[in-house]
């Protein structure tokens, strides 16, 4: 049996967060949502996207593409 | 979520748990790693050890950058936040971590004006919204989160933003594991290699495991299915007689990394000769100090930090937690003077640590299937 | 030392009374978890705790009457679905309902901030006054106090809330019983997901509003459908689910086993917790119960719940067991189960 802390850093634990890139910006930023919840990411890191990409986010920036 | 959802199939992880039964040697124990924070949050929160056989154990690794920072370190952030005039933004695993004396989220009770957020960039937008004060963002984390940071310091220089700077404690991810592996009392069999990290490094990295130590590696993504596949593919190579990184997230994690990141990090850092983390002592070229060109940004070089080495109090026996040599119990200072309100180590920092679980929940221990 | 030693060890230390150590007061203390725990069990009953206060209910009960206090501090005052107005009725009328009181009065005290523009006082006033209306009490006694631009945030209101103990109403926080099944009346997590991204400290956008409601019509219909079968209420504030049921569990000293597929959250609230790396079982909620009914009444009291107003999506999410004491369990929707505990931080400060 193990336990789940009430909260955890998804920063601090390595997680990623796929999201859907819903718009992409020309100063390396785009506007991108998971379920619904949007924000804007750094996506330096994964070249050329379009519209409906998905990407793996972690700490506002896009580490990778999603196939 | 499309992609979330797929791998949490119950009905897979049934499947999964009963290859698992089969493949292994009766009356033989298996311990097997799991290095990366993330992956221990997975398992707790989905119980993904309930579904293992009895003589297969998961250790917790050192996967949290936030629990091995040391105490003086935490100090150090400390008097930073206290300095007039600072705005102290960090990550919120940080806020909690105990220093010599308190932590982050006592010193915001006694003034300072400590900030919680998410991202660096949040730390940047707060340096431009309050141009008078000073903003110093603590930044933690393995290379899956350094590009972050990295990225933040490029947008700072090039938009000439002169009241942030950052206070590094980034870590990397081979020297622990190397440090881990030398140890001549290790009693680990397998490891599941750590799912975000190598997006940025990739899978060679890890090469040495197998090569070096002879110890089979599966890197592994976050849902619950993900690492039950993972613990069989790594109990299969032991069952096979087989020894090499395999790449369980493939479809996330490409072999190379992410070269993109790779130079950012080049380009913003560089290694420190040394690093001390809590509970596992001095291990060289493991941590990143920001680099020449962004000395100007770097918060060690901007204020007065009183750099006091605080020793980890010598009956902490983390080192021999994370090495799967001892179990929380028989650690000497467990219960006793190292709790989850008065931690010592980062075993007990962390609420995904070995010992803080064990103490909380360790009597409600379940019945496994025994083999 | 031996595993049995240690785990001996825990629960003595376990067992000890609550001390409250602490030499400052943080925001922990303020968050409805283990810190907010220590100061009430081990500052404040030792000092006035009579056998009332000791029930540790969401309203005292003197008599027929129920009688509770409530404090609201939130930050920004105005949020998607509300603002502070609302919440201080709604949220001390639920006091009273979840208590198995009909509300009747309510009385309102406003700290207000040097500086605080009339607008936005009067915006807050015809809220009051709407929410008043709508859960059909009474303000009948108030007080205003000014204080200078920086000592409060814009404004405070207190509230007392008065109701009359519903003749059909048995609630107890300790009355639970092995096998009793555990209803939530809606989806979880709006609330305090709402004001956090108003806040607008994150670069995170969601639909999410608070759902902050009167729950007296659910409460109603619960004691219609289940009288005597229905054990206790408690409304999911701050904390959220989690901690109503791990307050409960310690109440009554059992176990609960709560199923995590079962439990209605809504897409955007999971996705905006997800980012924040937030568990929504522990974010306020200013508009749902849990609900303890006896097994043989569940069926019935569902049907009857979920025909309330805001309340179509209850659901049963769980139910009560023997053992371990005090402890409250969740069924992953994998397979696997995890411990549950009360809230160690304070991941949303100031939502309520």
């Amino acid at each position: 049996m193990s336990c789940a802390a009430d909260t955890h850093c998804i920063t601090c634990s390595d997680e990623g967060v796929p999201m859907r890139v819903l718009d992409v910006q020309p100063d390396g930023l785009a506007r991108c949502e998971a379920e619904g919840a949007e924000s804007d990411v750094m996506i330096d890191l994964v070249g050329p996207l379009a519209i409906g990409d998905n990407v793996l986010v972690h700490a506002g920036v896009a580490l990778a593409r999603l196939a | 979520m499309k992609y979330v959802d797929e791998y949490r199939d119950a009905e897979l992880g049934r499947v999964l748990a009963g290859e698992i039964v089969a493949t292994v040697e009766p009356g033989r124990e298996y311990k097997i790693m799991e290095v990366c924070g993330g992956h221990t949050h997975t398992i707790y929160k989905y119980g993904v050890d309930d579904l293992l056989p009895a003589n297969v154990e998961l250790v917790h690794g050192p996967g949290c950058p936030v629990c091995v920072i040391p105490m003086g370190r935490v100090d150090d952030a400390i008097a930073v936040a206290h300095i007039p005039g600072v705005i102290f933004t960090c990550f919120g695993d940080m806020m909690r971590v105990p220093g010599g004396s308190g932590t982050l989220l006592d010193a915001k009770a006694r003034g300072a004006d400590v900030r919680m957020v998410y991202s660096p960039l949040d730390a940047l937008r707060i340096a431009r919204e309050n141009p008078d004060r000073e903003v110093v963002f603590f930044a933690v984390g393995f290379e899956t989160t350094a590009p972050s940071t990295a990225l933040t310091l490029k947008r700072a220089k090039a938009e000439g933003t002169r009241n942030f700077s950052c206070f590094s404690n980034h870590v990397t991810i081979v020297p622990p594991l190397r440090a881990l592996l030398e140890s001549p009392d290790l009693r680990l069999d397998g490891f599941i290699g750590p799912g975000h990290v190598s997006t940025v490094v990739g899978a060679r990295p890890f090469e040495f495991i197998p090569a070096d130590y002879g110890k089979p590696v599966v890197i592994s993504g976050f849902e619950p299915l993900d690492l039950l596949q993972s613990v069989y593919m790594v109990l299969r190579q032991l069952v096979e007689g087989r020894c090499e990184v395999e790449n369980q997230y493939a479809r996330v994690v490409p072999a190379d990394g992410n070269p993109a990141a790779l130079r950012v990090l080049e380009e913003v850092f560089e290694l420190r000769p040394h690093f001390e983390w809590r509970g596992l002592g001095f291990i060289s070229h493991s941590g990143l100090k920001l680099s020449e060109a962004y000395a100007e940004l770097d918060a060690e070089l901007r204020f007065e930090i009183p750099g006091v080495r605080v020793a980890d109090p010598k009956a902490c026996q983390c080192g021999e937690v994370l090495k799967g040599v001892i179990k929380p119990w028989e650690c000497k200072v467990f219960g006793t003077a190292c709790t989850p309100e008065r931690p010592i180590g980062t075993c007990m920092v962390s609420s995904e640590g070995a010992c803080a679980a064990y103490y909380n929940y360790g009597r409600f221990a379940r019945e496994r299937e025994v083999v | 030392m031996r595993e049995h030693e240690a785990l001996a060890l825990i629960e003595r230390v376990r067992a000890r009374p609550a001390k409250f150590k602490d030499t400052q007061i943080t925001m922990a203390h303020g968050a409805g978890g283990k810190a907010t725990q220590t100061l009430v069990a081990g500052l404040f009953l030792p000092a006035f705790g009579g056998q009332a206060l000791r029930e540790l209910g969401d309203a005292g009960v003197v008599e027929d009457l129920a009688l509770t206090t409530d404090s609201f501090v939130v930050k920004p005052i105005r949020f998607p679905g509300g603002s502070i107005g609302e919440l201080a009725v709604n949220g001390t009328v639920n006091d009273l309902a979840v208590a198995g009181a009909r509300p009747l009065a309510l009385t309102l005290s406003f700290v207000l901030e040097e500086g605080l523009s009339a607008d936005d006082l009067r915006a807050e006033v015809e809220a009051i006054a709407a929410a008043a209306a709508a859960a059909g009490v009474e303000i009948v006694a108030g007080d205003t106090k000014v204080v200078e631009r920086g000592s409060c945030d814009s404004m405070y209101v207190t509230t007392t809330g008065l109701g009359r103990l519903d003749p059909r109403a048995t609630l107890s926080t300790g009355s639970l019983k092995p096998g009793d099944k555990i209803l939530v009346s809606g989806p979880i997590g709006e609330h305090g997901t709402a004001v956090m991204l108003a806040r607008g400290e994150f670069e995170l956008e969601a639909p999410v509003e608070s759902d902050t409601r009167s729950l007296w019509p659910a409460v109603d219909a619960l004691l219609d459908a289940a009288g005597p079968s229905l054990r206790c209420l408690r409304d999911a504030t701050r904390g959220g689910v989690a901690s109503a049921l791990n307050e409960l569990a310690q109440a009554s000293s059992v176990a609960m086993v709560v199923r995590e597929a079962a439990v209605p959250v809504r897409p955007p609230v999971v996705g905006a917790c997800e980012i924040l790396g937030i568990d929504p079982m522990y974010v306020a909620n200013e508009g749902v119960l849990v609900a303890f009914v006896a097994p043989e009444a569940a069926a019935d009291a569902l049907a009857a719940l979920a025909s309330a107003p805001g309340c179509e999506a209850a659901a049963e999410i769980g139910e009560v067991k023997t053992e371990p004491p005090g402890m409250v369990l969740v069924e992953t929707a994998f397979g696997g189960r995890r411990v549950m505990d009360l809230l160690v931080g304070d991941p949303l400060p100031r939502i309520c």
